[in-house]
């Protein structure tokens, strides 16, 4: 058997950098949307009031007891056909759709924001009761204390995490090939099968992959160490 | 003129009774040093004056007025009132100068020179303006009670409350603190602070309060506490002690 490596970056590469620029896209907006998520989510939790305490809690758990690409499916498929179900409850006639890459976005809001929560959530239980107690005794109410002395350095202490979290979702983009995003996978699969070069294709892929997400994982340990030192 | 006023004061947690039927009254410019057995109730009651404990009855007269009910005019009130913690607290990813800086442009609203300036003179005061750029985490405890010192003054509050301020400290740092706090007591400030060291409360304390079991065992001058104290637990906790 031949591989023509050549050819295949020629015809796939330029394809592909398209491709990135979807998986950049989705990224940046997935997490963005996914980390104001996980802080509502996050001061929820340590509210006071334990029906909302409770309301969440059971949330998190159905989101982190599923698929991502099972909610990626959901949203895609499922959730049109249910706005347009309570819609017609009101007797209107709608067809609602969403985009793929629209769902791409929220399902990776949604899904990373659970697990981000509970990141921001014992970064902020792990900070230093006196630090509280040092904020509260200076005059500054509960509020300014939790958004003045404790949130900021509980996210300082997360940083290295956000940052895998975001090179795990770098990769996870490639779950949206199966819901019509034009990503890096369905790029290579379609180019595959039209060409035959399968070998080379999905090596490339792979290849294209760790280019994206080794650099962000060195990036994070350096981080790591440098936020260990002060 | 009286500054503070805690009448009757309890506090629970649970099923236990941590202080019970605390009465003090603090006068202004009046350094009062609690002394007592641990749990005994002194940090307790210490924390309940600027309601970092909620008091379980009774009254606490800040200038006559019962600050126990202020709901969420709590934090105006603990702006006159300084604390300074066992463990220092300090922010630690601030340096020395914006620690002291902070409540003072967040809470006061003075422009950001302004408060350099008082920080930086209060840094003085404390001995610690040559770290004024350094993060707490590079200065010795004694150092870091100094700063927090100066942090509490920087709101310029009418009273202090110390909570063992040198507890945490290496033997050989404890003095520094302790003379800061002697300076603040020359210059009048009211002070109110639980601690073991009885040579600061001889010579500084106008009163002494010996705790025990939650209530207040006795009260009176240090020379008559620890020259002839009245009671027989304080004499067993002082002949402990000394």
């Amino acid at each position: 058997m031949e591989f023509n490596f050549a050819r295949a970056f020629e015809k796939l590469g330029p394809s592909l950098l398209n491709g990135i620029g979807t998986v950049v896209y989705v990224t940046i907006l997935g997490f963005l949307f996914a980390f104001i998520f996980a802080m509502i989510l996050a001061v929820g939790t340590l509210s006071k009031n334990k029906l909302l305490v409770w309301i969440l809690g059971v949330f998190i758990e159905i989101i982190r007891g599923t698929p991502l690409l099972v909610q990626f499916f959901y949203i895609y498929y499922v959730v049109p056909l249910l706005l347009n179900a309570i819609a017609g409850l009101f007797g209107l006639n709608t067809n609602i759709q969403l985009e793929a890459i629209t769902c791409g976005v929220m399902g990776f809001a949604i899904n990373y924001g659970c697990y981000m929560t509970e990141v921001i959530r014992s970064a902020i239980v792990s900070i230093d009761l006196g630090q509280r107690e040092a904020g509260l005794a200076l005059g500054f109410t509960e509020k300014q204390v939790l958004f003045r002395f404790i949130i900021p350095p509980a996210l300082r202490n997360s940083i290295p995490v956000f940052g895998n979290y975001l090179v795990m979702m770098i990769k996870d983009t490639s779950l949206l090939s199966m819901i019509t995003v034009q990503e890096l996978l369905l790029r290579t699969k379609t180019f595959a099968s039209q060409t035959f070069l399968t070998v080379e294709a999905y090596t490339i892929l792979a290849l294209v992959y760790l280019v994206i997400s080794l650099p962000l994982s060195q990036l994070c340990k350096i981080l790591e160490r440098k936020l260990r030192k002060v | 003129m009286t500054l503070l006023e805690i009448k009757k004061l309890s506090k629970t947690f649970g099923d236990l009774e941590v202080l019970r039927d605390i009465n003090i009254s603090v006068e202004k410019g009046e350094v009062v040093v609690v002394i007592g057995p641990s749990g005994s109730g002194k940090s307790t009651m210490l924390r309940c004056i600027n309601l970092l404990e909620q008091p379980t009855g009774g009254e606490i007269l800040y200038q006559t007025q019962n600050v126990i009910k202020l709901g969420r005019q709590v934090a105006e009130y603990r702006r006159h009132v300084g604390m300074v913690f066992q463990k220092f607290n300090l922010f630690p990813l601030k340096t020395v100068v914006e620690n002291v800086m902070y409540a003072p442009i967040k809470l006061n609203k003075i422009s950001n020179k302004e408060a350099k300036e008082q920080a930086m003179a209060l840094l003085c005061k404390v001995g610690m303006e040559s770290k004024a750029e350094a993060h707490p985490a590079s200065l010795s405890g004694g150092q870091q009670q100094r700063v927090a010192i100066a942090r509490a003054l920087a709101m310029q509050p009418e009273m202090l409350l110390f909570d063992e301020p040198t507890s945490a400290l290496d033997p050989e740092l404890v003095g520094d603190v302790l003379e800061v706090m002697k300076q603040l007591a020359a210059e009048g400030m009211t002070m109110v602070v639980v601690t073991h060291e009885m040579g600061f409360a001889k010579d500084v304390a106008d009163r002494v309060i010996f705790m025990d079991g939650g209530y207040i065992v006795e009260e009176d001058t240090p020379e008559k506490i620890f020259t002839n104290p009245k009671n027989d637990r304080t004499r067993a906790f002082l002949a402990r002690i000394l």
